[in-house]
């Protein structure tokens, strides 16, 4: 385990942000902490950046409580881009790979990496927002860092920028580094993750591999006639997981890709039943992220 | 601790909100200088009257005495430094990023320590600087180190003003609510409050935390006329309390900003 959570809690004053929440993260995993907004998402990777204290429990890296030292081998991009307004993308690197103990020979590679070379010696004020990020970015992947902490990556990018984020953290993943990513973005996390933890005002709703708590599945909605009948004639179809009453309409779910809405017309047809609605939904995340929020 | 000073270095090198306002400041040591200097130099001469009030303040050894004096009038200008340098952290959240690029939170604080002490320093050197060159011009006047005890009380003076900016730094974080009170409290409110102390709590109004090392150098001229209406100062007792504010502002900031949400 890359790092592990015993059971924080933090409380602003006499509001509660974390509740007891426990969890662990992989070693090589792309793990997704997934949340509304104000869900807690980036308070809890503040306490693990130590910036800010929680209220209890404590958390280690590698088993071992957590150092200053272990930062300097973590790429971290926490809420906002934080540089010094007066100095250069790359001045405000080099003060990064200062403090962090590593070389200044990486600069040039990781402006490189996030498309900033350009515009390395312009002021850090004079950067858009989108660009503000990229330099986040560029800093957190200085020193080529075995762990990765993204606090909403693709803030402020453009489209463009956004999939070439995303192409960046799935290529450093399979260079074998653990990344962290939180979002409140669900196909985000759903195209790069392969872990997730799912926070709901602090507390933690969730957590395991991807394919385990975001299932995603195609439903057929059909109906006929003789609701009854249908039911016992598309229970002898082969291929579905569930079967469902869903109020006039019979509700088929298949895996992902698999539903074949002729086969099935087929099928009742040739069993004597005659479909008045057949329809094909494809259950989205948001529906499934919905459902786990929702009380 | 040389690696943490070089990032400081890289932080402050190419701000010019700072060396701007340093140059001025520089030249401000010097300039107050020379404004007391021509008052003197406008006095009735052949007077054995103002002589025997004003004795020769721009000679040898009493010019150490003088231009320490009239320097610490700038003394806010010092705390203002340190003031923009870290309310800047506060309002770029670049603290939160050097806590999470590796450093500790103690040695963020540790550094900033440091910078108050190398300000202090710089501007101890201008004043020592500028005493030389105001001593050595002045005819009759022979080179001493006596009272040369003076640039060393400067250095005291100009650690805790600028430690003091360290504190209320932390303490208020945005740099226009730290300018302000930092301002007028050192200014004003805390001299207000002296007067008082002094007037009807038998004098303790001197061992304030800033009037403390005020007062380790006094109004270097009219001493006969002032000797008689204020009460006896113990440069000892100011020394210790100096020392004692000192550990505690140092205190005070550590512990805030090791457990502080920052």
């Amino acid at each position: 385990m890359v790092l592990t959570l015993h059971g924080i809690t933090k409380f602003y004053g006499r509001i509660q942000a974390l509740d007891n929440v426990s969890f662990s993260v992989p070693s090589g995993s792309v793990f997704g902490i997934l949340g509304p907004n104000g869900s807690g998402k980036t308070t809890m990777l503040g306490i693990v950046m130590d910036i800010l204290k929680p209220t209890s429990g404590t958390f280690d890296f590698f088993g071992k409580p957590a150092t200053s030292t272990q930062r300097k081998d973590i790429g971290t991009l926490l809420e906002t881009p934080n540089f010094y307004h007066y100095l250069s993308g790359e001045r405000n690197l080099a003060i990064a790979a200062e403090i962090k103990g590593k070389g200044r020979e990486d600069i040039h590679t990781v402006l490189e990496k996030v498309n900033l070379s350009e515009r390395r010696t312009s002021k850090f004020s004079t950067y858009s927002l989108g660009m503000k990020q990229r330099l986040a970015i560029a800093s957190a992947l200085l020193g080529n860092p075995g762990i990765l902490i993204f606090d909403e990556p693709t803030n402020g990018l453009d489209p463009v920028g956004i999939a070439e984020i995303r192409e960046l953290i799935k290529r450093l993943a399979s260079e074998g580094k653990t990344i962290i990513m939180a979002s409140h973005l669900l196909d985000e996390v759903e195209k790069v993750c392969t872990h997730v933890a799912i926070l709901k005002r602090g507390k933690l709703l969730t957590s395991g591999p991807v394919d385990e708590i975001l299932v995603n599945e195609d439903i057929v909605e059909l109906s006929a006639g003789n609701l009854l009948l249908l039911e016992q004639v598309i229970s002898t179809l082969p291929g579905y997981t569930a079967l469902r009453k869903y109020n006039n309409c019979l509700h088929v779910l298949y895996p992902p890709g698999t539903a074949d809405l002729p086969a099935i017309n087929q099928h009742c047809f040739n069993n004597g039943v005659a479909l008045s609605h057949l329809l094909l939904k494809k259950k989205s995340l948001e529906a499934k992220f919905f459902e786990l929020t929702n009380n | 601790m040389l690696q943490l000073l070089k990032v400081e270095w890289m932080k402050v090198k190419h701000y010019r909100t700072f060396w701007v306002l340093s140059i001025l400041y520089l030249i401000s040591v010097f300039g107050v200088n020379y404004i007391s200097y021509l008052f003197w130099d406008a006095r009735p001469k052949n007077n054995d009257m103002s002589k025997a009030i004003i004795g020769t303040p721009f000679n040898f050894p009493d010019i150490w005495h003088v231009v320490s004096y009239t320097s610490s009038f700038l003394m806010f200008m010092l705390g203002l430094l340190i003031i923009i340098s870290f309310t800047n952290e506060y309002s770029y959240k670049t603290h939160r990023q050097n806590i999470i690029d590796g450093w500790s939170r103690k040695e963020f604080i540790l550094v900033k320590i440091a910078l108050t002490v190398v300000v202090a320093l710089v501007a101890t050197l201008a004043v020592f600087i500028t005493a030389l060159l105001f001593g050595l011009y002045e005819n009759g006047s022979s080179f001493t180190f006596e009272k040369i005890e003076f640039i060393g009380y400067f250095f005291i003076q100009a650690v805790s003003y600028c430690s003091a900016a360290l504190l209320f730094s932390l303490l208020f974080k945005r740099s226009g609510i730290t300018i302000g009170v930092y301002f007028l409290y050192t200014l004003i409110l805390e001299n207000m409050l002296a007067g008082f102390l002094n007037r009807y709590a038998d004098n303790i109004g001197r061992y304030l935390p800033l009037e403390s090392t005020d007062n380790l150098i006094r109004v270097p001229v009219f001493k006969v006329i002032i000797n008689q209406l204020t009460a006896s100062y113990n440069t000892t007792t100011l020394l210790i309390m100096s020392v004692i504010y000192l550990a505690l502002y140092y205190f005070i900031s550590f512990r805030k900003f090791q457990t502080d949400d920052l």
